[in-house]
């Protein structure tokens, strides 16, 4: 109890922080792309660091977000936040319906085979060009993510996210992911407890995507592709798998590093490509294995390390 | 829409012509899976790394063109061994995950693709005109052959069937396939793995070399070249990761399968019917269509 | 000794700021990563020269010019970020870039929110400078023509001067230049009573066209048009010319000297639009200097001039204006008329892009391996 206190605290705190600072244009959009980047990064988190499930085709459940955000909005003429919702419902129904076939899949299979998912994805959007405008984008979105709507969003999806891993499902989630065997055993349906984890990271990353929008006011279906997901994949390893603390911070380390790296231009993929390397030679458990935060702290890591 | 016979005559040469190319590529995924059951990425990488050096060979030394060839084949050859060295092989000894050997060649192809962005720009090149026969040749009907066509798939043909020979005709071939089937077992049967890893990642640089040169000659070089390779690898697994004739098989189903969609659907579901072939794959038939089934492998 | 700290506290603090107002910055946003890297660096290393004449021969309004970069990798996502940081961290008097218009169409929104006059160098559609409800985009200025004037002349070259009547389309369905371009030629070739025999598409990554050339081919099309740019280019005029097609290409303004060496006698019989001539003696100069500062030929000649001759419409908007003020700069350069640039002499028209261009149609040649000047056209 005492735990959950603490960690709901620190959130508010943080989002208070990043609320009220003050802070210049540029760096008013770069906490905004932090709050983005961390709600998927969680998205993503939930499924590869908790259930053991690899994807490269994420990025496609961000797309289904932004654009049914932005058709919304733009040709429906709806308020942006319920649109937001049903971006991240979208994601979810879609989520669901691809999960059923494929979560079957084990191991590179269902990377692989979610490489094949996100693309078809995107393409379809690309092709249905009557809809959502095609390769060429789609243009003139509001800009409803400031900095106050974006770090409301990622509080209220961060608590959501810790409180759910403290519950039955994270429990569940772990287990299954370190013995599905035993898991089943102690009475867990392990397929069901992946599925969720499935909808559950649809749902982060379809807000993040419609979150996105708002922030470009243009989306385009290749800014959804391949290279996006593996981003967010690499940003979760990078945290350490099974940390969501870890995610959260390997997700500001990655914006940040980028962003500042802006300059040298030319050389910013390489860094970005050496440190993928880099981290998975020097550091694969990520930067904070699978624990959390607060399991570094003397106080709340009693009767766990036993 | 057009449906004449010299037309799909055509559309199956376009096809197969394509698919000689991949098959090239998806040998060498296919080769690196079977030993170490990852998918390298990086081997996109390992094709411009081979693409460049002829370029360079024959434009800015002025060798001639096997020279040149033979130099980009050690070229890749060598750095498919120096990237297991420095990156997969301590991966490797620290944990047992693949995915984490997968995303670690992604990033080493985006490595040596922004290498080549910032060393030689990205421009785009092209071998000289005169290192490769060209030329058209009919068929009849309107039907043509390109020379490029020709070559890719004799070329092709002769590096499969060599590499076929290796296999099965030398002790080292034997000591891979070993390993394709139990690599610690043929570790304690006394096979060097460390040199065995090396040289299978030392061929599939060869092959790699081979496909980026084809690829630079019929398609231009610059250094996002590799990308190409994400079709190569989808035949790969089409056929059936860690398997060579599935891999070869693969990339003609693909092939075939692009050229016939664009010709007769639609130009633009092309991709769309190749992403949607491999997921359906996947879920029919996870290990392709030569690939050793899931309950073999655990 | 107290007062002479002060004071000397007090000089620091005021000299600060006069030392940092001492240049004029000018941003520039370029994709020199990724697919297009080609164009973006040579415009990158065009208004490095043309920056550089002009600090040499004393700058504007006495001030040096401060060139800062970012790369936008082609990507809409960073082209934002770094549109972003030159308004809001940097601020820039004005930005030179991107080329692309669905880049421009991305950060527009930000030029425009942080009052930053923009300039695309090669950004051809129309909504870079008018937004999707008609209204101008007040801080969006461009140097080049637009697709409806390409397109317009593509089909007017086509019909009048190569007589065809039956066309055949490939186009980019990836790209917004590319889509553009079709819709107006065919709605001009129309118009000149032509018809629009096949329509194909392929997705910009693609490098293999010979099954959408093949359903071309079977058309019966008397020109082929290539609405489309970058590598695809030399590669569908290649490929078409090895499946036996020997149909005349007319193309638009993606031609780059880079093809000769892809395509080779392929290029033969094909038709460019483009807003310059390569060997016009005026651009002589611009060609030797990019020689000599980067050791490589300009091949994307195009962007290298366009983008270099966006530095000097710039030098003269702050010149006007008299001030590095980015509003002052932007009323003064939606005033520009008649100003003589290397390549063309700029006015504005009210939608803030040029007026009355010339278009040049290029006849490729394969014996001197060049594009050559054959005709000056304006739609009718």
């Amino acid at each position: 109890m005492k735990k959950s206190l603490f960690i709901n605290a620190g959130i508010i705190a943080l989002s208070l922080g990043l609320a009220l600072c003050p802070l210049g244009g540029y760096q008013e959009g770069i906490v905004i792309l932090l709050c983005i980047n961390c709600v998927a990064a969680m998205g993503v988190s939930i499924l590869t660091g908790f259930t053991g499930i690899f994807t490269l085709g994420h990025a496609a459940y961000m797309a289904l977000g932004a654009y049914t955000t932005a058709i919304l909005t733009v040709r429906y003429g709806v308020h942006w936040f319920p649109a937001l919702l049903a971006g991240g419902l979208i994601a979810i129904l879609v989520a669901w319906l691809i999960g059923v076939p494929t979560l079957r899949l084990t191991g590179d299979y269902y990377a692989i085979a979610s490489i094949g998912l996100g693309e078809a994805i995107r393409l379809i959007l690309e092709n249905w060009q009557s809809f959502t405008r095609g390769a060429r984008g789609f243009p003139g979105i509001d800009p409803y993510t400031t900095r106050g709507s974006s770090v409301a969003v990622f509080a209220v999806l961060t608590i959501l996210m810790f409180n759910l891993l403290d519950s039955r499902l994270g429990r569940e989630l772990r287990a299954s992911r370190d013995d599905g065997v035993a898991a089943s055993l102690l009475g867990f349906n392990t397929p069901r407890s992946r599925m969720k984890a499935l909808l559950l990271s649809a749902f982060y990353c379809g807000i993040a995507g419609g979150l996105l929008g708002g922030y470009m006011c243009f989306i385009q279906p290749s800014m959804f592709d391949m290279m996006k997901s593996t981003e967010l994949t690499a940003v979760v390893v990078f945290g350490g798998l099974g940390s969501m603390t870890g995610t959260l911070l390997g997700s500001a380390a990655i914006t940040l590093i980028m962003e500042y790296f802006r300059d040298i231009s030319q050389y910013r993929m390489l860094i970005y490509g050496l440190l993928l390397v880099a981290i998975m030679v020097f550091r694969p458990e990520g930067l904070l294995g699978n624990r959390e935060i607060w399991d570094f702290l003397p106080r709340f890591a009693k009767g766990r390390r036993s | 829409m057009n449906f004449t016979l010299s037309t799909l005559i055509q559309q199956i040469i376009n096809g197969l012509s394509l698919g000689s190319v991949y098959a090239l590529i998806a040998v060498g995924y296919s080769l690196v899976y079977s030993i170490l059951l990852f998918s390298n990425f990086a081997h996109g990488g390992f094709l411009v790394v081979g693409g460049y050096a002829c370029y360079f060979l024959l434009t800015q030394w002025g060798f001639n063109t096997a020279v040149s060839m033979a130099g980009a084949l050690a070229a890749s050859g060598l750095t498919a061994v120096l990237t297991e060295r420095l990156a997969y092989k301590p991966i490797r000894e620290r944990t047992s995950i693949t995915l984490y050997l997968l995303i670690a060649s992604m990033g080493v192809n985006i490595v040596i693709e922004n290498l080549f962005v910032i060393t030689v720009g990205g421009r785009i090149r092209a071998l000289p005109q005169s290192t490769f026969p060209t030329g058209v040749f009919e068929l009849g009907g309107g039907v043509t052959v390109s020379a490029s066509d020709i070559l890719s798939l004799v070329v092709a043909a002769i590096f499969l069937v060599l590499l076929q020979l290796f296999l099965t005709r030398t002790r080292w071939g034997l000591a891979i396939r070993a390993a394709a089937c139990d690599l610690r077992t043929a570790g304690l049967m006394g096979v060097n793995v460390t040199f065995l890893i090396g040289l299978v990642f030392f061929v599939a640089g060869l092959l790699a070399a081979v496909g980026g040169i084809f690829l630079s000659v019929r398609y231009s070089l610059y250094p996002q070249l590799g990308s190409i390779t994400t079709k190569a690898f989808i035949a790969a697994v089409i056929g059936g990761l860690g398997s060579l004739p599935g891999a070869v098989l693969g990339s003609l189903i693909l092939g075939l399968a692009e050229m016939l969609t664009a010709g007769f659907v639609s130009s633009q579901m092309r991709d769309l019917v190749v992403y949607s072939l491999l997921v359906l794959i996947l879920l029919v038939r996870p290990a392709g269509f030569f690939g050793r089934t899931a309950s073999e492998k655990i | 000794m107290r007062k002479f700290v002060l004071c000397i506290a007090c000089i620091a603090l005021l000299a600060v700021p006069a030392l940092a107002a001492d240049t004029i910055k000018v941003g520039q946003l370029a994709a020199v990563t990724g697919d297009f890297a080609a164009y973006g660096t040579a415009e990158w290393e065009a208004v490095k020269i043309a920056v550089e004449e002009i600090n040499k021969a004393g700058g504007v309004l006495g001030k040096q010019l401060e060139l800062i970069m970012y790369d936008c990798r082609t990507r809409q996502e960073d082209t934002v970020n770094a549109a972003r940081r030159l308004v809001e961290q940097d601020r820039v008097t004005a930005v030179i870039g991107p080329n692309g218009s669905g880049l421009c169409i991305a950060a527009a929104p930000i030029f425009n929110r942080g009052r930053v006059p923009n300039i695309g160098t090669l950004p051809t559609n129309p909504q870079v400078t008018v937004d999707e409800s008609g209204r101008v985009r007040p801080y969006n200025f461009r140097i080049c023509f637009l697709d409806p004037y390409q397109g317009a002349i593509m089909a007017q070259f086509s019909a009048q001067d190569l007589k065809a009547k039956k066309a055949a389309l490939l186009y980019d369905v990836s790209s917004d230049y590319s889509q553009g371009q079709r819709e107006f030629f065919i709605r001009n070739f129309e118009r000149f009573g032509g018809k629009i025999v096949a329509d194909e598409g392929f997705r910009g990554e693609d490098v293999d066209f010979r099954s959408q050339l093949t359903n071309m081919k079977n058309s019966g099309a008397d020109v082929f048009i290539y609405p489309f740019m970058g590598k695809s280019l030399p590669l569908a005029v290649k490929q078409a010319r090895e499946l036996g097609i020997a149909t005349p290409i007319v193309g638009g303004d993606g031609y780059g000297d880079f093809m000769w060496e892809i395509a080779g006698d392929a290029l033969g019989d094909t038709y460019w639009v483009s807003h310059v001539d390569r060997y016009d003696p005026t651009l002589a100069g611009f060609f030797e200097s990019y020689q000599a500062h980067t050791g490589t030929e300009c091949k994307e000649f195009l962007n290298g001039v366009l983008a270099y001759d966006c530095v000097y419409w710039l030098k003269d908007a702050i010149e006007r204006a008299g001030s590095d003020d980015p509003e002052k700069v932007r009323d003064a350069l939606e005033k520009t008329s008649g100003l003589k640039l290397m390549h063309c002499v700029l006015t504005m028209d009210e939608n803030h892009d040029p007026k009355d261009k010339d278009g040049v149609i290029l006849r490729c040649d394969p014996k001197q391996q060049k594009a050559l000047f054959l005709t000056k056209l304006r739609p009718e």
